[in-house]
């Protein structure tokens, strides 16, 4: 969404807040057990809300789209089917009583592992570029899921750090093979980005996978 | 966070029941499929919800901060292995595993975004607000960062270096702010309870309440 026009301001009533309603944290939890307890398949949750039609995307509340791609991926698993959701709506509709499940030991597993969580790897010893080296950010048009923004290709900038080795996100989170690769800390400016004329220069910087880079 | 939580649901007062919109009725029925089966257990997500609401957030990142104002050492650690630092106080895990902190100078200032979604560092911060994940800000954040810090009433100096860090693959950024003028012989508590939330983010700078010292 980097440099959309016509979204208006940042701050709005209930902004301040990490839910707008109560239901949105249960979402979040779901949505972190359906990891945690290996209950559903296929790409993680960011990639699976990008496969929401864009208007549909732009049109939903943040944890709506959660709330999607935790459905999305419990079906691919097979832990639920297409219709369960509605069945157990029209079932809660009817004033049936509200299942419950109480597993304290589950409890116990989710907090262990969010509180304790492996980093990406170190930097490699085969890192294409170093700090200070140019390079420009490679004109693409992945049609899945990318951790390089659309308003940064083609742009050049400088690289500031190695900041480790990780799996291309392209690829790894369909499943398709991704060794390790350097990503990189590169810093563009503002004019490089939206032109002269947008202001007072700034810098942005952001971490780049080498796949997205070349030479400049 | 709960009371805040709290007080958004009353804000009228008293409770208006008012009709589940059909995203919430759609929620509430994937909770109940989910527990019927005995696939994920009512406690394990009240244990996740309260980790958040409770345990983590940016009371943690306020404690790194000021740490970093009075530990000359400390402070150097958390620049060149902020992860390590982090955990020396006890703080890390999920989406924390790989932070960097960007220190604010007289002529640079930071500011965090995440353009492709919500990435944000939950360890010292909890869960993002409600603002952070928006279209608006993930959209302007790196277009006009000036205009954005306008509207949450940060004003720099001309020549000040906006720097904005969008967390574009696995590295979670943390915001180190200038210790204020007037705090001098503060303790790292009193520190830390002038660093807010979105000092850490970038969208605030911490000051010293009038009438204090």
């Amino acid at each position: 969404m980097g440099g959309m026009h016509g979204f208006g301001p940042v701050l709005e009533p209930g902004g301040e807040l990490p839910y707008h309603e109560a239901w949105e944290a249960r979402v979040f939890a779901i949505h972190m057990l359906v990891g945690l307890e290996g209950l559903g398949a296929g790409p993680g949750g960011r990639a699976v809300r990008e496969e929401m039609e864009p208007s549909a995307y732009l049109g939903a509340s943040y944890y709506e789209r959660w709330l999607f791609s935790a459905e999305r991926r419990l079906e691919r698993k097979g832990t639920i089917a297409p219709g369960d959701v509605e069945r157990m709506i029209e079932r809660l509709a009817t004033g049936e009583p509200v299942p419950s499940h109480r597993d304290a030991a589950m409890a116990e597993r989710a907090l262990g592992r969010l509180r304790s969580s492996p980093p990406i790897g170190p930097p490699p010893a085969g890192a294409r570029f170093g700090p200070g080296d140019r390079v420009r950010v490679r004109r693409m048009h992945p049609p899945g899921h990318t951790r390089c923004p659309r308003y940064v290709r083609g742009a050049t900038g400088v690289v500031e750090a190695v900041r480790g080795a990780d799996r291309l996100p392209d690829r790894a989170v369909y499943g398709e093979p991704a060794e390790p690769e350097a990503v990189y800390a590169v810093a563009l400016r503002s004019q490089e980005l939206w032109g002269e004329g947008a202001g007072e220069p700034f810098t942005v910087a952001l971490d780049v996978y080498e796949s997205y880079l070349e030479p400049a | 966070m709960s009371d805040e939580h709290g007080h958004h649901h009353d804000e009228h007062g008293h409770h208006h029941p008012r009709p589940a919109s059909a995203v919430e009725l759609r929620a509430r029925a994937l909770e109940a499929l989910l527990a019927e089966r005995g696939l994920v257990s009512t406690d394990a997500i009240d244990a996740v919800v309260e980790l958040y609401e409770h345990d983590v957030g940016p009371q943690n990142g306020a404690r790194v901060v000021a740490r970093a104002w009075v530990d000359e050492a400390y402070r150097r650690r958390l620049l060149t292995d902020a992860t390590a630092a982090i955990a020396e106080l006890g703080f890390g895990g999920a989406e924390g595993e790989n932070m960097v902190v960007v220190a604010n100078a007289p002529a640079v200032h930071n500011m965090i975004v995440c353009t492709l979604c919500s990435c944000y560092p939950w360890p010292v911060l909890g869960l993002p607000p409600n603002w952070y994940k928006s279209a608006p800000y993930r959209a302007r954040a790196v277009s006009e960062p000036r205009s954005v810090l306008a509207e949450f009433g940060v004003s720099l100096a001309d020549g000040v270096e906006v720097r904005v860090w969008d967390s574009s693959a696995e590295i979670r950024y943390l915001v180190l702010p200038l210790r204020p003028a007037g705090t001098d012989g503060w303790s790292e508590a009193e520190l830390a309870a002038i660093v807010t939330r979105d000092c850490m983010i970038g969208t605030a700078l911490p000051a010293v309440p009038a009438g204090v010292r």
